[in-house]
């Protein structure tokens, strides 16, 4: 399956990595900002970076040496014990061989202790919080806690940004995609169901309406006999198909409080949002460790369910909280209703009860591309620190041309200490209609086949089916929209990683402690056992089995030179 | 100590190329990070630390590949991998489990290593390693993803590739056209060598037929403390406490290393007199403490008439076979294919 990278809807963001350009290209029409990437480019050790590990072939003999070193200074700390390297100690990235076994040399010579006057000693204050007892309190052995602040704030200094394996990961977006499938349902029914549906989609491609007709009504005979997920899947592709064989195409027009409510239901089945909120509170938590002043800029606010946790948390803070302003974006609703300033004022109130100096602002937009960064009261940095949030946001901006890159920029222009992202992990946005209906189905399978079994209690079947509905209308927009109306694109992290790169923004990697809480978070669903977070390349996904679904990713905004 | 530790680590840094000797450094390091004392084992962070890959449907060196949820109750998951064929470049993702074609098809049903309890069927250097197996055999390999310790001691792991080998043998789609059965073979390295044996054993008490095992530096061990454990503990990469550890976590509370599982040709060992047992490729690194063990296991089989043919590979040292920049690499996998393709 080729993919062709124009994208005919010209939502074509301009110059991100899809394109066949070498990783050369993208430093050179980056404006220099990426000129260390263009020299690190090259020279990484092949056969090692099969395996996941990035090492440059001219750095093997230091990092061995290194290695050698963490060896000896771990025999001896066996008998006081290492243990302090396994769990107070926060690993980031485990495939910069270099920089991860540097860390834990830092942490084995400088152990930050608690009460410990020694901090001052090294000049990376910056790195190390202000309260260091809480790298202590962090203990491997503690009951499930979702109140424990992570420890060392410890993104990669500026100067890291240079030394730093940041290769271009668009180099793995040049190669045709990945297509991890994962198959729960082997039996012949099943498999005749994905044959038809397929067929059928070629049928649409090539505009042969005819037979696109007669396989879709077959299809619904084939999803009759099917249970469970399947069944469920292979029926909403279908009205998909259809809606596009017949061009009755679905407008957007449901009122935004039942895509909101409809959400909630997704939210309670199964465990997605709470992945997506949970580490994205995370990475927020630890840019403002040492902030008296914090403010969130939420994408979509939604029912601001997010934020009573990362509020609570900010309560718990040794020192007490700072000050907390939320500013939240959403759709103009059709009645004039102030939804924002509703869910404004419920957090309010919960900011009052647990002691939190709250500020709340709503702002109401019909694409985040209309914000202007001087409507939103931005503050300088030195007093107060923004951290800018966008969950299942910014793959719409992609409908529109100019869309992404106008958002990207203003939030540079916002100066935030972070910018988090969570986006479904697939390519939904192939130009080539087949190649996107595969894509889907086989994401869409892996997302209800999670839905049918998650859950302590079994889901009521109102939160089931309201949550199938909230995933059936994504496939509707996916198979049966096109144009600025298909605001469903998703895109893979690596083709975000790409073009947040180009865009000026360096990662911030989540570390294991984000990475360990978000597994106990899941051990929480009776699915447990399916749902697995990964740690990729200093961003975490959270998947079914071993397919990826939704990935969280942190971003700063590149050091300019 | 510090300095007799020095000369290990030059000792061993000589017999490996670098990048190998770098890639196995850091399995042990992230490892010592991994194991406590008490016994029990850092999953989280061993599961972040490990690399992962994602399978994928459409080929890549001509191999394609796709996982399969074999048993729910355990969310026993296998990685199956598959060559893309000429007539066939591109696989149709509604056809992963269209019949294979060939006269005889090899099925390699692989378990990976880890000393029961580190890496996934979807670690890199596993799927790596299985996709060779892919060209190398001209086979279908399933890589199956069982459970492992400290969390499910034996027999879980048993258990899991017992299981798989009846999903396999019951796929039609897996059967080669010459007699219309799956020719299967059981390959392993390390944790997944010693499963190998014990999942042949069952296969042999049920009548399902297997027509080879290959064990890859396979991981048995005892009670006695062998003059090859004495001789290397601590000089390349592995330690006798190391492996302790994981014994100790593999199985059941109480047990000594001359539990069966361990030590199949020991104390508590079955004899394999009688039985129709497949004939077995054993892969033995000359610099790997635990080779008495895995040379006794081969003196075992042949003392029951059973068909083995040793591999004494002198100066490898464990996972030499993860990356193909040494000359015992090139002659294992030769010998692997000449194992394999000698049924047709």
């Amino acid at each position: 399956m080729k993919r062709d990278h124009q994208d005919i809807c010209g939502a074509d963001g301009g110059g991100y990595g899809n394109s066949s350009g070498s990783k050369g290209e993208s430093s050179i029409t980056s404006k220099g900002k990426l000129w260390e990437e263009d020299q690190d480019a090259g020279d990484m050790d092949e056969l090692m970076a099969v395996l996941g590990y990035k090492v440059r072939s001219s750095d093997m003999a230091d990092v061995a040496q290194k290695m050698e070193q963490l060896d000896m200074a771990m025999g001896t700390a066996q008998e006081d014990g290492i243990s302090h390297l396994a769990y107070d100690t926060v690993h980031y990235n485990p495939s910069d061989l270099s920089s991860w076994v540097q860390s834990m040399l830092t942490e084995l010579n400088n152990p930050v202790l608690p009460n410990s006057d020694s901090n001052s000693s090294k000049p990376q204050q910056h790195q190390q919080i202000v309260s260091s007892n809480q790298s202590q309190v962090y203990n491997d052995d503690s009951e499930y806690d979702l109140r424990a602040i992570p420890g060392i704030a410890a993104y990669p200094q500026p100067k890291r940004i240079k030394t730093s394996m940041e290769t271009d990961s668009s180099s793995s977006t040049t190669e045709p995609s990945t297509q991890p499938v994962v198959l729960v349902d082997s039996q012949e029914a099943g498999v005749r169901l994905v044959h038809t549906l397929m067929a059928c989609a070629e049928a649409v491609q090539q505009e042969n309406l005819k037979l696109a007709d007669a396989l879709v009504k077959h299809i619904g005979l084939l999803a009759a006999s099917q249970a469970g997920a399947m069944r469920k899947v292979a029926t909403y592709f279908a009205e998909a198909l259809a809606r596009r064989i017949y061009g009755v195409y679905p407008q957007d027009s449901l009122h935004p409080s039942y895509t909101d409510m409809l959400q909630m239901h997704f939210y309670e089945t199964c465990p997605y949002l709470k992945f997506a909120h949970f580490t994205s509170n995370q990475a927020i938590l630890e840019a403002f460790a040492t902030s008296n002043r914090v403010h969130v800029i939420d994408f979509g606010l939604k029912q601001g369910m997010q934020w009573p946790a990362l509020m609570q948390e900010l309560a718990l803070r040794p020192g007490g909280p700072p000050v907390f302003r939320l500013t939240g974006i959403g759709p103009h609703q059709p009645d004039n209703t102030d939804a924002l300033q509703q869910v404004g004022c419920k957090l309010a109130y919960l900011a009052e009860t647990i002691g939190v100096k709250f500020e709340f602002r709503g702002f109401m937009v019909n694409s985040l591309a209309d914000l202007e960064p001087k409507m939103l009261d931005i503050r300088p940095p030195e007093v107060e620190t923004l951290a800018v949030n966008s969950i299942f946001e910014l793959h719409r901006l992609l409908a529109r041309a100019g869309g992404i890159e106008k958002v990207l920029s203003s939030i540079k222009t916002m100066k935030p200490k972070i910018l988090t992202i969570v986006e479904e992990e697939a390519n939904h946005n192939s130009p080539v209609f087949v190649d996107r209906f595969t894509e889907a189905l086989h994401y869409y399978s892996s997302l209800f086949d999670s839905l049918e079994v998650s859950g302590v209690v079994p889901p009521s079947s109102q939160d089931l089916v309201m949550s199938e509905s909230y995933l059936g209308r994504q496939i509707c927009n996916v198979v049966a929209c096109e144009g600025v109306e298909r605001v469903e694109r998703h895109e893979t992290l690596a083709q975000w990683r790409s073009r947040m790169k180009t865009s000026g923004f360096s990662p911030a990697h989540l570390g294991s402690n984000a990475y360990k809480q978000a597994s106990m978070l899941l051990a929480l669903f009776a699915g447990g056992d399916g749902y697995r977070v990964e740690e990729n390349d200093g961003c975490l996904t959270l998947g079914w089995h071993t397919r990826p679904l939704i990935a969280t990713s942190a971003w700063q905004v590149a050091a300019t030179e | 100590m510090a300095r007799s530790n020095e000369v290990n680590l030059n000792e061993c840094k000589m017999v490996v190329p670098l990048n190998t000797w770098v890639l196995i450094s850091n399995f042990k390091l992230a490892y010592n990070l991994l194991r406590r004392p008490d016994g029990t084992f850092n999953r989280h962070l061993a599961e972040f630390l490990d690399r992962k890959v994602p399978a994928n449907a459409n080929p890549v060196d001509g191999v394609f590949s796709f996982d399969v949820l074999i048993d729910r109750g355990t969310s026993l998951l296998s990685r199956i991998y598959r060559p893309a064929t000429a007539e066939e470049p591109q696989p149709n993702v509604a056809e992963l489990e269209k019949p294979v074609t060939a006269e005889v098809v090899p099925v390699i049903i692989f378990f990976h290593g880890g000393s029961f309890a580190h890496s996934s069927a979807n670690s890199a250097i596993y799927d790596t390693l299985c996709r060779r197996l892919v060209g190398l055999c001209k086979a279908v390999v399933l890589s199956v993803n069982y459970r492992r310790a400290p969390e499910n001691r034996y027999p879980c792991a048993y258990d899991d590739g017992w299981t798989a080998l009846k999903w396999v043998n019951s796929r039609p789609w897996l059967q080669s056209q010459k007699d219309s059965k799956v020719h299967i073979y059981l390959a392993g390295d390390s944790s997944g060598g010693n499963i190998v044996h014990h999942v042949a054993l069952r296969a042999m008490e049920s009548g399902t037929h297997v027509l080879g095992n290959i064990l890859l530096n396979p991981m048995f061990g005892g009670q006695e403390r062998t003059e090859s454990e004495q001789r290397l503990d601590g000089k390349y990469f592995v330690t006798l406490r190391d492996r302790d550890w994981y014994w100790r976590a593999y199985l059941p509370e109480g047990e000594d290393r001359d539990h069966h599982a361990c030590n199949p040709f020991g104390p508590n060992g079955r004899s394999l007199e009688g039985i129709k047992f497949p004939k077995s490729l054993v892969v033995v690194a000359g610099l790997d403490l635990i080779q008495d063990w895995q040379l006794a296991y081969v003196e075992g089989l042949k003392k029951a008439d059973q068909e083995v043919k040793l591999l004494y590979m002198e100066q490898a040292t464990i996972g030499f076979y993860l990356l193909p920049n040494n000359n015992h690499f090139h002659t294992v996998m030769d010998e692997i294919s000449k194992f394999v393709g000698s049924d047709c």
